[in-house]
C-alpha cells in the first residue's frame, strides 16, 4: 500500500453519525463522494467523504484579519488553530489480516476505528476489491471522477431487482441505459425486452455533438431483434416482428390509464365498466365498431349507460380508430412469435415509430407487458413444479416510468405488479426517469439498484433515495454531481454506493465489448492468482 | 566544556523555580534565556520569566539621586555605596534537567541547592536543550507568574532563535508546536507568534 496520499487521521466517530477525519491536505483537493479508507488497528474502512469543513478550535480565529498577518504566523496556525476536517461514511470493512483475495471479502460497518487512524486515498486495489474486476457479471461502467480505475456494476445483482436510472434531461441517461443494456447483452444471462418510446436503442442516433453513435441492434447483430409497433417500417426497413395489439385485450382500466391523454371525463369509468359487463373482452371492439347515432343510443340503453357519457366516451375513443397497431382481431402467431423470440433468449427492442405519442406509449407497455408477465409466469410455476426449463430471467426496460408507476397507476398497471413482487416470477424492471418523485413510494423503495445523476428538485433527490440508509449523506453526494455523465450508483448492484464518471459509448466501447470478454479474467487471475469469484 | 562565569547564586527555590541574585547589579539575565545551576547529581535547567532591581532593605525606597549633570552611569560613580544597599533579582522557571548523562525537559526531582551558582548556556548548551519542546508546556502551565507565559515564551523563542544561529527550521516547528499549546487561547498565542514572527516577515 505504498505511495497511497495520507489525508488525516480519525478524531471523532460514532456508528450513528460517521467518523470525522482531521485533514492533513488542503480540503480543495478533496471532493464529496470520494471514496476513502481508514485504517483502523485491525480492520480498514472503506468510507464516503459526506461533508468537508472548515474548523478553528477558538471561534476567535474564525475573525483573524486576512490581510497583513505575518506568513509565519499563519504558517503555525495552519493545521493546528485552523484546520479541515471531513466527514466521512464508513459503508464497508475489512479485516487487516484477511486479504482482498479471501473469499469473505468486505462486510457492513459494525464498529468504528480508534481514535487517530489514518485515513487515505482509495487506492487501485480498494476499488478493485469493494467493486470486482471487470469481466463476466462485473461490468465496467465508469471510472471515479478522479481517478481511473474501472468501477464494476454486478450485473447479476443488478437485475435480480427492479432497478431505476434517474436524472434530469441531458444527463445522459439514455446512454448510460445503452451502456448498461449492451453490458447485459454481452454478459448473456438475461434477455431483455427495450420499450423505445423514442426509438434510440436499436439503431445510430445522433448525439447532441453531432456525431452518431451506434444502436444496440448495430452492435449486437441478430442476438437484438427488432419489434416494430404495427405494419410500420424502422429507418426504411422492415422489422423482425410486427406487434399488433387485439382490442380484446384492452382492458378498461388501461384507458382510465391514460385519461388525460384521451381527455375523459369523470363517467367514462363508469360507462366502460358497464361495456365491460355487457361485452367482456369484445366491448372495445363493440365501442369502436358503433357509427350511427341510432347504434350508439342502443348500445347506451343496452349497457343502461347515460347517452350523453357513452357519446363522449365513444367521441373519445374514437382516436383508437386511427391506431394501426389495434385490431379487433389479431392472429395468435403474431404476439405469440415475440413471446417465443424472448423464451429463446433474444433481447427484443420494441420501436414505436411513428407512433412516438404517450398515448401509444403507455398504452402497449402496459398492454404488452403485462401478456409477457402472464406467460413468464407461468412458466415459471411450471418451472417451480417440474424443476425443468426454467425460464430466463427478464429485463424490462421502461421510459417515463412515472406514467405507470405514479402512486394511482402502480396499483393498476403491471408494471406496478412487477415491481413490486421483485422477482418472484423472474421479471424484473429498470426503468429510465427524470421525475422520479412521480413514482409510487412502495416502487421506488423496492427498486434494488439506483442509478442517479443530477436531479435540480429536492423532491426527485429524496424519492430517488427512499428507503435507503444515509440519505442525508447520499443527498449531499447527489446534489454535487456535474450535470453529465457522472451518477451516483447505489444499491443491490454495488457493495456501497459510489460516484462514478460514466464511460463514454464510442468507438472505443464497442471495441471493448469485443475485447473485455478475454481480458478481464486474465487480468484478474495476475492479480489474485486466482479466478474471480462474487463479493 | 569551558565553565562560563556565573551569573548570581540561588536565593530563594523551590520545585517550580529559583530566584537568583545577579551578581552584575541591573544585569539579569534576559528574559526568556536558559541558565542552569550544577547540582551533584547534574544540572538543572531553568528558564529565565522575571528581574528585578531594588534595594536590600524592603523597607527603604530607592530615591531618585540624578542632578544636573550628574545622571546614568555618573550617579553610580558619584554614590558607590549604591552597589552595596542594591540589588538584582531574577526568577527562572526549572524546565529540565540533566541525570546520569540523561536530558529531560521536566521538572527536576529536586529543587536547586539554595546558595548554588547560576550559569548561562553556551549557544551549544542551547542548542542541546531546544531539541525538544516538552518544557513550553511546563512553561505555560505555570501560574501566577509576573509576566503573562506567552510573553515569556514569545522572548525565549527570541532568545533560541538567535542562540541557534537564526534557525528558521526550529522556529516553524517551535511556531507549530506553541500553536497545539495555545490553540484554545486566541490571545496568547497570536502574543506569541506576533513576537516570535522573524523581521523580514513583519
Amino acid at each position: 500500500m505504498e505511495g497511497r496520499r495520507r489525508l488525516g487521521v480519525i478524531v471523532r466517530g460514532s456508528l450513528r453519525e460517521g467518523l470525522t477525519a482531521r485533514l492533513e491536505v488542503d480540503p480543495e483537493s478533496l471532493r464529496r463522494g470520494s471514496f476513502v479508507v481508514a485504517e483502523g488497528g485491525e480492520m480498514r474502512y472503506f468510507s464516503l467523504i459526506s461533508d468537508l469543513r472548515l474548523e478553528a478550535s477558538d471561534p476567535k480565529f474564525q475573525g483573524l484579519p486576512a490581510d497583513g498577518l505575518p506568513d509565519y504566523v499563519r504558517r503555525s496556525l495552519d493545521g493546528i488553530a485552523i484546520y479541515a476536517t471531513a466527514e466521512l461514511t464508513p459503508y464497508l470493512m475489512l479485516d487487516k489480516e484477511v486479504s482482498l483475495k479471501d473469499a469473505t471479502g468486505p462486510r457492513p460497518v459494525r464498529t468504528i476505528p480508534s481514535h487517530f487512524s489514518a485515513v487515505y486515498e482509495a487506492s487501485d486495489l480498494d476499488f478493485l476489491g469493494v467493486f470486482g474486476t471487470e469481466g463476466g457479471k462485473y461490468f465496467r461502467i465508469g471510472t471515479p471522477p478522479d481517478q481511473n480505475i474501472p468501477i464494476c456494476l454486478a450485473l447479476d445483482h443488478f437485475t435480480q431487482r427492479s432497478s431505476g436510472i434517474f436524472g434530469q434531461t441531458g444527463t445522459g441517461k439514455s446512454f448510460l441505459a445503452r451502456i448498461l443494456l449492451a453490458g447485459i447483452i454481452q454478459w448473456g444471462e438475461v434477455v431483455n425486452l427495450v420499450f423505445d418510446m423514442h426509438n434510440e436503442y436499436a439503431f445510430e442516433v445522433q448525439t447532441e455533438d453531432k456525431g452518431f453513435v451506434k444502436g444496440l441492434r448495430d452492435l449486437f447483430g441478430s442476438k437484438v431483434a427488432v419489434c416494430a409497433l404495427g405494419e410500420q417500417f424502422i429507418r426504411g426497413r422492415p422489422a423482425d416482428f410486427n406487434l399488433l395489439i387485439g382490442m380484446e385485450e384492452v382492458e378498461p382500466r388501461d384507458l382510465e390509464l391514460l385519461a388525460e391523454e384521451f381527455n375523459l371525463t369523470s363517467t367514462a369509468p363508469t360507462v366502460m365498466d358497464s361495456l365491460y359487463r355487457r361485452y367482456g373482452q369484445g366491448w372495445l371492439s363493440k365501442l369502436l365498431s358503433l357509427e350511427t347515432k341510432e347504434e350508439l343510443e342502443a348500445c347506451s340503453e343496452e349497457t343502461q349507460s347515460n347517452y350523453q357519457a357513452f357519446d363522449a366516451l365513444w367521441r373519445k375513443l374514437s382516436v383508437l380508430r386511427g391506431k394501426d397497431y389495434l385490431r379487433p382481431e389479431v392472429p395468435y402467431r403474431a404476439v405469440e412469435d415475440i413471446l417465443l423470440a424472448l423464451e429463446k433468449g433474444q433481447h427484443i427492442i420494441l420501436e414505436f415509430g411513428q407512433y412516438d405519442d404517450l398515448l401509444d406509449y403507455t398504452l402497449v407497455a402496459n398492454i404488452f407487458s403485462r401478456r409477457i408477465y402472464q406467460r413468464w409466469r407461468e412458466r415459471t410455476e411450471e418451472f417451480y413444479r417440474t424443476k425443468r426449463n426454467a425460464p430466463k430471467h427478464l429485463l424490462i426496460t421502461l421510459e417515463e416510468a412515472h406514467k405507470f408507476l405514479s402512486p394511482a397507476a402502480a396499483k393498476q398497471t403491471i408494471f406496478g405488479t412487477i415491481a413490486r413482487e421483485m422477482r418472484k416470477y423472474n421479471v424484473t424492471l429498470m426503468v429510465i426517469d427524470q421525475r422520479p418523485s412521480g413514482i409510487d413510494d412502495e416502487v421506488l423503495s423496492q427498486l434494488g439498484t439506483r442509478v442517479a445523476a443530477r436531479l435540480a428538485d429536492e423532491a426527485d433527490i429524496e424519492a430517488v433515495l427512499t428507503a435507503m440508509p444515509r440519505r442525508m449523506e447520499l443527498a449531499g453526494i447527489m446534489a454535487g454531481l456535474e450535470d453529465r455523465q457522472q451518477v451516483l450508483l447505489m444499491g443491490h448492484g454495488v457493495p456501497m454506493p459510489v460516484v462514478v464518471s460514466t464511460r463514454p459509448y464510442d468507438a472505443q466501447f464497442y471495441k471493448d465489448l469485443q475485447a473485455e470478454k478475454v481480458g478481464a479474467e486474465k487480468f484478474f487471475e495476475e492479480l489474485y492468482g486466482r479466478r474471480p469469484s462474487s463479493p | 566544556m569551558g565553565q562560563q562565569e556565573p551569573l548570581g547564586e540561588v536565593i530563594a527555590t523551590n520545585s517550580r523555580m529559583l530566584v537568583a541574585q545577579s551578581h552584575l547589579l541591573n544585569q539579569p539575565p534576559p528574559l526568556g534565556s536558559l541558565v542552569k545551576v550544577a547540582t551533584p547529581q547534574g544540572h538543572i535547567y531553568a528558564l529565565v520569566c522575571f528581574g528585578e532591581t531594588g534595594g536590600i532593605d524592603t523597607g527603604r525606597k530607592p530615591v531618585a539621586r540624578s542632578r544636573e549633570e550628574v545622571e546614568n552611569e555618573e550617579v553610580y560613580r558619584q554614590n558607590p555605596q549604591l552597589e552595596m544597599v542594591l540589588r538584582t533579582e531574577f526568577q527562572a522557571l526549572l524546565v529540565g534537567e540533566e541525570r546520569g548523562g540523561h536530558l529531560r525537559r521536566q521538572l527536576p526531582l529536586q529543587p536547586p541547592p539554595l546558595h548554588y551558582s547560576v550559569y548561562p548556556l553556551s549557544s551549544e548548551e542551547v542548542r542541546r536543550f531546544t531539541e525538544g519542546y516538552g518544557y513550553f508546556r511546563l512553561l505555560l502551565a505555570v501560574q501566577g507568574l509576573p509576566l503573562p507565559a506567552p510573553e515569556v515564551l514569545a522572548a525565549h523563542l527570541r532568545f533560541a532563535y538567535e542562540e541557534r544561529g537564526e534557525d528558521r527550521e526550529w522556529l516553524e516547528e517551535a511556531g507549530r508546536q506553541a500553536a497545539e499549546l495555545l490553540k484554545h487561547d486566541y490571545e496568547g498565542l497570536m502574543e506569541v507568534l506576533l513576537a516570535a514572527a522573524p523581521a523580514e516577515e513583519r
